[in-house]
Order: structure tokens, then sequence, then C-alpha cells
């Protein structure tokens, strides 16, 4: 991948590593075609709703501490202002430290549409930077302001000077990409952009990157590197500017989800020299082992993580090996972003539960560096196999799946999706925070979990009663690929 | 025109539209927009108001033409089309409604014209054609009404001098919207009329369609609906009645039954017993537990209708000290401001708080930061949590935007609203 950091637009998901949103078939196949180079996706002539890469943009920007966000748009775009101040204020105190980050809507109007607003929007850069004296700012576009051609780029670079701060354009034109996750690349682009610097010299460092979300399992993760003589730089909810400023130093940079941490990874490689761990995820305990062993062998400390995980399997698989008993040959259906779909499904198999059909809402084919994901590798080398899908969170396909299968369980880390599997009955494992099957613990919990969850579905099953679901009859009747077609 | 808006407020046009449809019985709504318009708005309204999302569909079951770059360089009503032909396949709706966003707005789709399509078979599909950068939630609340009396209201329906509707309570942004509609179905059923609230009690779109049946629109709001209020009147005969404000407590509910009764000409006998055992009821309890609730001095941040409620109870009824009044929806009209203002400082017993209009948080906070008075009660929405904490002041999360809570069918509105309203306020919710 040649990453383009004097350009504030990143190429979608789609365009730079051929990711798809519509195929129905079987992983092996799904597989072997990104392989060789002969998938192409379907596009569908019916949809629902689907999800903006603006809030996956913003969403990660918003939790680095002391920045201000300005979303130009019209005020319904800016609803991710809630989220934000959700991340700023109670994420820094669950952390115990404080977090002065601001969004801001411009609150564009049908006047704007049409005369255009690049002055106000200048004042209100400079208004920002008065009143909060933010660390960095990052001015975001929005349908409107890209269809009308509103040159933010320009104003950001006109005021510069004038804010002292590091500022950079965000382009979040929802119509740009049918892939939200293309907002993750977005927000990492802004941050490579305005504020990662070059590493200094002479600096020597224990200090590794680490992708996530949320940062719930920093504690123990600082624990558990701490033998290992690594440091853990968790990005970016709670991050400073300084911080980041530094990321080019690491040893190296890893992550919770590939989905997530792909651009941000494969950027600090090309440019800085830093080592991506590449290697399938930390769910499970196949997972967590490779993870392991992948920093061990890119940091050169196999040694203590060697001697790390014979401990913990000595405490862990005997307890494991006793919920697996409840779980053999349960059914189950799960619907996530590709980041966790093959991942989830190989922690599935290692717990003895069959996967019917796994749903991911999108696929990217090949990662940055042009290889098949590590989790797909991992599944075919396996000969795992089983039906599958692309779909950009499509609930018909999922309810579809789910009257046909009849699970029992359906996993999904989108709660709008689990809300309607548990109004068809199903019980729904909602897998939220990103370190739910996180390592030898976790996956233990995790096993625990999926058992409460089937062995009680008074919830499910009463509600499922009393609750008439919108589909149509006919519809239950089709094949899930009914309305895919040809992309033209 | 673009200016700061620090935590914006509810979301677009869309937002307003979506929660209004969400709330009738199967009807389905289908975005004509980018791909992530439904969610957004769906976060903006739902997402922040006590946690209700509509039954029927909501968020990622609801038809969306996800338009991409190739729809804005084309044009998307192939798109809509195969979107709307969909829609009527799978889902089983009695009306579906089409919303455009900024997108299908500013490249100027023909919408109608793929909406004819379809209703020209004898299908229920309607184009509203108000793209999201027009407005706010509230407008779109307008929005869906102004399309079902162009579009979906029966002109041929006999008058039933029993039938009101209900109006000015927006579903899914104000976050006690359902509680509040049951409490005025409550009150108005007891007095021998029968309610259309369009949002409670599984009412369906056959119920719009019929509402020009009533024998008077009731507007409980001091500034919305008032051109579809106009255009029920002209088109359809039925004359509206404004409330300019929510009524919380016996003293302005008492008001409001008044009214009604008086405007629709009511038994006066039957009235005045109601009245009676209501406000005896309320009473009651109150006499149960006098002096459990310190004296407070407050302010309130909220959108217009639910500040003028929680102004007046709390100092007409129950004797608190109004200090400040921030009205935190925008409000464009003069007249408006005026209505709004003379609601809350024309006060029986205390004397009058200062009102602000003010929509950015930055300065919200500022002017109870600054505020020179004592407040020792902020009653205000989830943003303005942390200004009471930073000024040490006990506060009730009690308007829109509501994420702490879960909100069934609680209410402050009405008779026993009210009651609810003081049990929060002595358990700090």
């Amino acid at each position: 991948m040649a990453i383009n950091l004097s350009n504030s637009n990143v190429a979608t998901r789609e365009n730079r590593i051929g990711s798809i949103t519509g195929y129905v078939g079987t992983l092996k196949d799904l597989a072997t075609q990104s392989e060789c180079g002969t998938l192409k996706g379907c596009s569908r002539c019916f949809s629902q709703s689907s999800t903006c890469l603006s809030s996956c943009a913003l969403g990660q920007l918003c939790g680095i501490r002391d920045v201000a966000l300005i979303h130009h748009g019209p005020a319904g775009c800016s609803v991710a202002a809630a989220g934000a101040y959700y991340m700023s204020k109670v994420m820094s105190k669950k952390r115990g430290v404080t977090s002065n980050t601001i969004y801001v809507g411009t609150d564009m109007n049908e006047n704007d549409t049409i005369f255009g607003s690049t002055n106000a929007l200048r004042n209100v850069i400079l208004e920002v930077n008065k009143r909060y004296s933010p660390k960095a700012i990052f001015v975001s576009s929005s349908c409107a302001t890209g269809i009308i051609g509103e040159d933010i780029d320009s104003i950001v670079d006109e005021v510069r000077d004038e804010v002292g701060v590091p500022i950079v354009a965000v382009h979040c034109e929802g119509f740009k990409s049918r892939i939200w996750a293309t907002g993750f690349d977005i927000s990492d682009h802004a941050v490579l952009q305005s504020i990662v610097q070059p590493p200094r010299e002479g600096v020597k460092t224990n200090k590794i990157n680490f992708k996530n979300f949320f940062e719930s399992a920093r504690p123990e993760i600082i624990e558990m590197f701490k033998k290992f003589d690594l440091d853990p730089v968790f990005l970016y909810c709670n991050s400073t500017v300084e911080e980041l400023s530094h990321i080019s130093e690491s040893l190296a940079t890893t992550c919770i989800c590939g989905t997530l941490g792909n651009y941000l990874g494969n950027a600090l490689e090309e440019k800085y020299g830093v080592p991506y761990v590449r290697s399938i995820n930390q769910c499970g305990i196949v997972g967590f082992e490779a993870w392991l062993r992948e920093i061990g062998k890119v940091t050169g400390r196999s040694e203590p993580i060697e001697k790390y995980i014979e401990e913990q399997r000595a405490i862990y698989l005997p307890q494991i090996e006793e919920v697996k008993k409840k779980l053999q040959g349960k059914t189950a259906v799960l619907g996530m972003g590709p980041g966790y779909t093959f991942e989830v499904s190989r922690v599935l198999n290692e717990l003895g539960i069959k996967v019917v059909w796994a749903l991911a809402w999108h696929y990217d084919k090949k990662y940055e560096n042009g290889d098949v994901p590590p989790s797909m590798k991992y599944l075919l080398d396996n000969d795992i196999d089983f039906e599958a899908s692309v779909a950009d969170q499509q609930n018909y396909e999922v309810m579809n799946v789910l009257h046909k299968y009849q699970p029992d369980m359906y996993l999904s880390r989108h709660p709008g999706s689990t809300v309607w599997a548990i109004k068809n009955g199903t019980p729904a494992i909602y897998v939220a925070d990103e370190y739910m099957i996180f390592g030898y613990k976790h996956t233990l919990e995790f096993a625990k979990t999926i058992v409460d969850a089937i062995e009680n579905r008074s919830f499910e099953e009463n509600l499922a009663k009393r609750t008439k679901l919108p589909y149509t009859d006919w519809w239950y009747q089709q094949n899930v690929d009914k309305f895919l077609e040809e992309t033209k | 025109m673009s200016e700061i808006m620090e935590n914006p407020k509810g979301g677009c046009v869309l937002a307003g539209i979506n929660s209004v449809l969400g709330a009738i019985e199967r009807v389905c709504p289908i975005y004509h927009s980018g791909p992530g318009c439904c969610m957004q708005t769906s976060a903006s309204d739902q997402g922040q108001s006590g946690h209700k999302s509509s039954c029927f569909v909501s968020s990622v079951s609801i038809p969306s033409s996800n338009m991409l770059e190739k729809e804005v360089v084309f044009g998307g009503t192939n798109k809509l089309r195969t979107t709307i032909q969909g829609a009527i396949d799978i889902i089983d709706a009695d009306a579906y409604f089409v919303l455009t966003g900024c997108t299908a707005g500013i490249i100027g789709d023909d919408i109608a014209s793929i909406t004819n399509e379809f209703s020209e078979k004898g299908i229920p599909v309607y184009p509203i054609e108000t793209p999201g950068f027009t407005g706010d939630s509230n407008l779109g609340y307008e929005t869906v009404w102004n399309t079902f009396l162009d579009k979906v209201i029966d002109k041929n329906v006999p008058k039933d001098d029993k039938l009101v509707n209900i109006f000015g309570i927006i579903p899914y942004h104000d976050p006690f919207w359902s509680g509040t509609l049951e409490e005025i179905d409550r009150i108005l059923s007891r007095l021998g009329l029968r309610v259309n609230t369009f949002f409670t009690k599984g009412q369906g779109i056959e119920d719009v369609k019929k509402s020009s049946a009533a024998a008077l629109n009731i507007i409980v709001n001091p500034w919305l609906f008032k051109g579809p209020a106009a255009k029920y009147e002209s088109k359809f005969g039925v004359p509206s009645l404004r409330i300019p404000g929510l009524f919380v407590g016996a003293t302005d509910t008492t008001r409001f039954v008044r009214k009604v009764a008086e405007t629709l000409n009511l038994d006066k006998d039957l009235v005045e017993s109601v009245i009676a055992s209501e406000e005896k009821y309320v009473y009651h309890y109150l006499e149960q537990s006098i002096g459990v609730l310190s004296w407070k001095r407050f302010a309130v941040v909220a959108d217009a209708n639910n500040a003028i409620g929680f102004t007046r109870y709390l100092a007409n009824d129950y004797s608190f000290t109004p200090v400040l009044v921030i009205v935190s929806e925008p409000i464009f009209r003069p007249e408006d401001k005026e209505r709004i203002i003379k609601e809350i400082t024309d006060l029986e017993y205390a004397r009058p708080p200062k009102v602000l209009f003010l929509t950015d948080q930055y300065e919200i906070n500022k002017a109870i930061r600054e505020e020179e008075q004592e407040i020792t009660l902020l009653v205000g929405s989830s943003n303005d949590r942390e200004i009471a904490l930073e000024k040490d002041i006990q506060f009730i999360l009690g308007s829109f935007p509501m994420s702490e809570r879960l909100i069934f069918n609680r209410t402050y509105a009405g008779y026993r609203g009210s009651l609810t309203f003081t049990e929060d306020i002595y358990d700090n919710n």
C-alpha cells in the first residue's frame, strides 16, 4: 500500500483493497475466490439502512483528549456529539484522567447549501480555538458540504498559522463508501497527517502501540505486558496529542480488531518502520497464543511469552474444558464486522459450537499489505467451512437466515442487530466489549455467558410469542441472495 | 447560517419524520439518502430520549436506498424504485413513506414521480420531499403532518363531536411522550371524549386518515404545529385549541381541562366532578408527605413545552423559587418567544425567573455558571449534568437529550405525572 500523507483524502476500502459488501456462498468459496483474485462483490437492488462512515471516523477521533471536532454539516450529522461527550467525560473519568474534548456542529441550513458557507466555517474554527484552546482541531465534512464542493482543505490551510495547533480536514462524506469501516481509515489518516511526528533521534523505548476501542482491559494488559518488558500505548480512547505524536517510535503496533487497526499499523510500518503485528486476533485460546507468539517474534521477547503461556494454560484450560461440555453441538449464526466474524467463528469452533451461517458486514479481500486476512487463512488451513455471506448489516438477510436455521444463538457486535434476533425468539449475545473474548480468562467468561444466554430463554420466547415481525411470509421463503445483483 | 453549536441536540428533519412514523403502527419509512442517514437520525432522537426504539421497524430494519457516489453523479431514482419495490415485497406495512436525505435533495431527484408509479397501482407509497438540511426534529414533526394533510387524511368522514386529536408532543423526541399522551388520554376519556393520540394504544394510519372527523385539535405546545393547524381548519374544518405549554400539576391541568370543556361545551357537572376527584387524588398524596422535600431555588433547561410545565408546577404549585429558565430548542418566530416568556413569567405566586433562549451548550453552561442568584436545583438534560456537578447543584434529569434513564410510560405531565416529578426530586433522579 502506498500511503499518501500529503493529501487529506483517503481512498475508500472498495477502491484501495477491493472490499465488498455483497456475497452469498460458503467460507471456502469466499476465501478461494479472494486468493485467486476472482471475487467480485454484488450490489443490492433492495437494501436496508447501513451506517455512516463519519460515526466511525469521528467516534475514533473524539476519544483523543483535549481536541476539538468541528462537524461542518446540517445539525443531524452532528449526532456523534452525544457519543463524543460521553467518551470525553465518562471514559476519561473511568481511567482517572480528564478530557476537555469538544464536539461542535456548524448547523448548516438551506441557504448554506446554495451559497456555501466557507467564511462562516473560518469564523467557527477561530472561535472554537479561542473558546476551548484545543490541542488539535479536526474539521469534518458531510454529504451536503461534499456535494456543494465546500473547500474545507483551503480553509484549514488558511487558518493553520493563526490557530497554532495541529489542524486537519477530515473527509467524511457518507456517500463515499458503503463500508463504514472506511471511517477508521479516515481517522487514522487524519492523525498520521496532522499529529504523528517522525521518531526523535536516539529515543529508546519499550512501548508498543495497541489500537483498540474503549480500553476496558487496560489494567490487565499493562500487567501482562510488564512481564515481557513492554509498555502498551492504547489508541485513541484517552490518548493525548503528545502521546500520539510519538507513536512512530514504538517497537511495534498491534490491534484488537484488524478492521480497526489495519490502516494505522501498515502506515506506521511503511512510513516509519514500526513493525505491524500480523496474526489472527486475541479471541480464544488459539488466537491469543498465536498473537502473543507473534509479538514475541517481532519484539524479540519469545522466552518470557512462552513461560506466560504455559502458566496460564495450567490455570484456565481445565476450566474451559469443563464449560465446553455444555456447549457441544449447539448451533450459532453470527453477524459482525469482518474483523470479528471470522475470528469469533474460530472461537466458537474451539468451544465445540457449530457455526451454521456467518455474516460479515463487509469483507476485505486483501489487507493493505496484499495478504488474505489471517483469520480467513486460519479457517481454511484447518478445514473449517460453513455458509457465509457478506451484507452491510442487512437485517432482512439476517432474519431470513435465523428463520431458516433456528440456531441456538445469534452473536453480533451491533446492538440493533441483536434486537431483531431477540424479537425472533433467538437468544442473542451482544459481543459489545472488544475484550469480551480476549485471552484465557475472557474466553472462559465468554463460554459461561453463552451457557447463561442459551439456558434461560424466558425473555426471548415470551417476547416472540407476543410480537409480530414486519417481514412477509414471501420473504422467508426466498433465498438469501434474492436481491443481490452483479455490480454494474 | 452556519454557527457554532456545542453538543447539538436532536437531529435533522429526517429524525423528526422517522420518530413520528415509527410511533404509528405498521407504517414503514423508506430513506432515500446516504447509507448512514437512518442510523444517524435514529441515534439522534430515539437514541437519546429514554432508550425506546420504534417497534414495527427501526434502525437496521428500515429500508434505505443507501445512495453512493454513483447515485450522486447519475441520480438515484432507479435505486429508489427498486428499494420501494423491495420494501413492499418484504415488509408487510399499511403505508410507506419516502424520506429525502440531503444528497437526494441537493441533486434534485424527482421522488414524487417514482412514488406515483406505485400509488397509481393502489399501493400506499407517499413522498416526503423535505430534505434533512432544512431544519430540525421539530420541523420533521410538522412535515409529517403536512404530508398527512396533503396526501393521507380522508376528506369525507362523518364528524364525531366527541373525537379530539392531540398534537404538540413529539414521539421519541420528548422523553416522556408515551406517558404524557397516556395521561392526557386518561383525563380526556374521563370527560367522555374519544382521543386520537396517534402514537399510543396501537393507533395506525387508519386513525390518521379519519382524524378529519374530530371536533377539535388540541395542541399541547406553546409554538409547534401552527402551519398544520391552519391546514386542518381550512381543508377539513377542524378547529384548534392551543394549550400554550405542558401542564404539570393540579393547577395547570385543571386549567387545561376547563379550556377543553369550555371549547367543546361539555357537561359542567361531569367536568367539575372529574376535576374534583383528580385534584383530591393529587393532594391526598401531597398531604401525606408534607415537608419531605426541602425548599429549592431552581433553574430549568428544556424545550419550551417542558420548560413551561416544570417551571409553572414548581413555582405555582410547590412553592419553589424560580431563578433561571433556559429554552434549549431553536425558536425562530418572535411571537412564539413572547408566548413562551409569558407562560414562564406569568406566575400567580412566584416572582418571574430570568428566561433565556440558548441552543449552544457553551452558552448554556456559561449562563448557569455566571448566574448570580443561588440555584439549588437544576432540571435539565444529560448535557446539563456537568454544570450542575461543577456548581454542586441538585440535578434532575428531565429533558431531552436523556441518555441515562430508561423511560417506558413515566411522565411528569398532568395530575398523576406531577406526583412522579415530585418523587423524582426527592429520589434525585
